[in-house]
């Protein structure tokens, strides 16, 4: 079950359009943090289910993120959400441990439906 | 008016944040559609506004360019409600770079002809696509049409000589959108800059905040 939800994006107005798109009658639990480094802060004090990663970022990149996530929590479930959808970025965020990619500007039903691969996902692992 | 306080007046913190996530998003699709022609990630960095009176704009982008020895500059302006110039200014030796990552790919047709000539094709060619998709996905994002003139190109000049503000109106307050981009193979880096003029401020403020309606 999906409760924690984790947005790693440098922006504010990125964050605020992600959280936007995800449905508002369930109860989740939101953390969100400007930049790679303070992802994986917040990532190892909170635990989400889910984190959402932009790629682009000062400080620290999301592949560093990622990367860094990955190697203490191998379960740890990452959605990247960027506008740079070139294909090595993508094959290179995936071999990172990524669990998928997701475009900008994020679609409401794109989201609502990835949530429910994500749910079934979890689902299954417990 | 200082430079922060012609920003303060015209665009709130929320509207440069709404605008660099755009624009974020633009060049993002620009990188991706460069990189199906060349098969080269470009590396994008975080996208940057600076909004500034006119005669300040080259003093700025010559401050960005410094580094590199000598320049060449694909420009090319665009209008429909947003309009302005698109600056993509690439580092020393990025033509050649470009055509050697371009005769690589084992493609056929590549022109063969004086190498000047080629640079220029090959820099009006890959600026055309970076300066087009960013530009497009701005404009579509934003409900804009616009429209180009064919693109103008600089090879290999000092920047002294290549940034002026000749053709800017001197009264006008300018948009900069910056951002800096690297490709992972060949050498080649930059930055795209695009400038557009306070007869958009109104229109894009509007359009700004139609954006963000949607997430609200």
């Amino acid at each position: 079950m999906i409760k924690k939800i984790l947005i790693v994006d440098d922006s504010p107005i990125a964050r605020k359009m992600l959280k936007s798109c995800l449905p508002k009658d369930q109860g989740y639990e939101f953390h969100e943090a400007g930049d790679g480094k303070e992802g994986c802060e917040k990532y190892t004090q909170v635990r989400p289910d889910i984190t959402f990663m932009d790629l682009t970022m000062p400080v620290m990149t999301g592949y560093e993120a990622i990367e860094e996530i990955v190697k203490n929590d191998i379960t740890a479930l990452i959605i990247v959400v960027t506008a740079d959808v070139q294909m090595k970025a993508i094959k290179r965020v995936l071999d990172l441990g990524a669990y998928m990619v997701l475009k900008k500007p994020l679609k409401r039903e794109e989201i609502q439906s990835v949530l429910l691969k994500v749910q079934d996902t979890l689902q299954k692992a417990e | 008016m200082d430079t922060e306080a012609q920003s303060t007046q015209d665009f709130s913190d929320e509207e440069v944040e709404i605008l660099q996530e755009i624009m974020n998003i633009a060049f993002g699709q620009s990188a991706s559609d460069l990189a199906e022609v060349i098969d080269t990630q470009v590396v994008l960095a975080v996208p940057f506004i600076k909004i500034m009176q006119v005669p300040e704009l080259p003093v700025y982008i010559k401050e960005n360019v410094k580094k590199y020895k000598q320049i060449s500059i694909v420009e090319q302006k665009f209008w429909g409600k947003l309009k302005g110039d698109a600056l993509l200014i690439f580092s020393s030796g990025s033509g050649k770079a470009l055509i050697k990552m371009l005769q690589s790919d084992d493609r056929q047709g590549m022109d063969t002809g004086p190498v000047d000539i080629l640079e220029r094709e090959t820099l009006m060619e890959v600026g055309n696509i970076l300066i087009g998709a960013c530009v497009g996905k701005l404009a579509e994002l934003l409900h804009d049409i616009v429209t180009y003139t064919p693109p103008l190109v600089l090879v290999e000049k000092e920047y002294e000589e290549a940034i002026t503000s000749g053709h800017y109106d001197p009264e006008k307050t300018a948009i900069v959108l910056k951002t800096d981009f690297l490709f992972e193979r060949g050498n080649v880096s930059g930055f795209l800059f695009l400038v557009t003029s306070n007869e958009s401020i109104k229109w894009l403020r509007d359009a700004l905040k139609i954006f963000i309606e949607q997430y609200e």
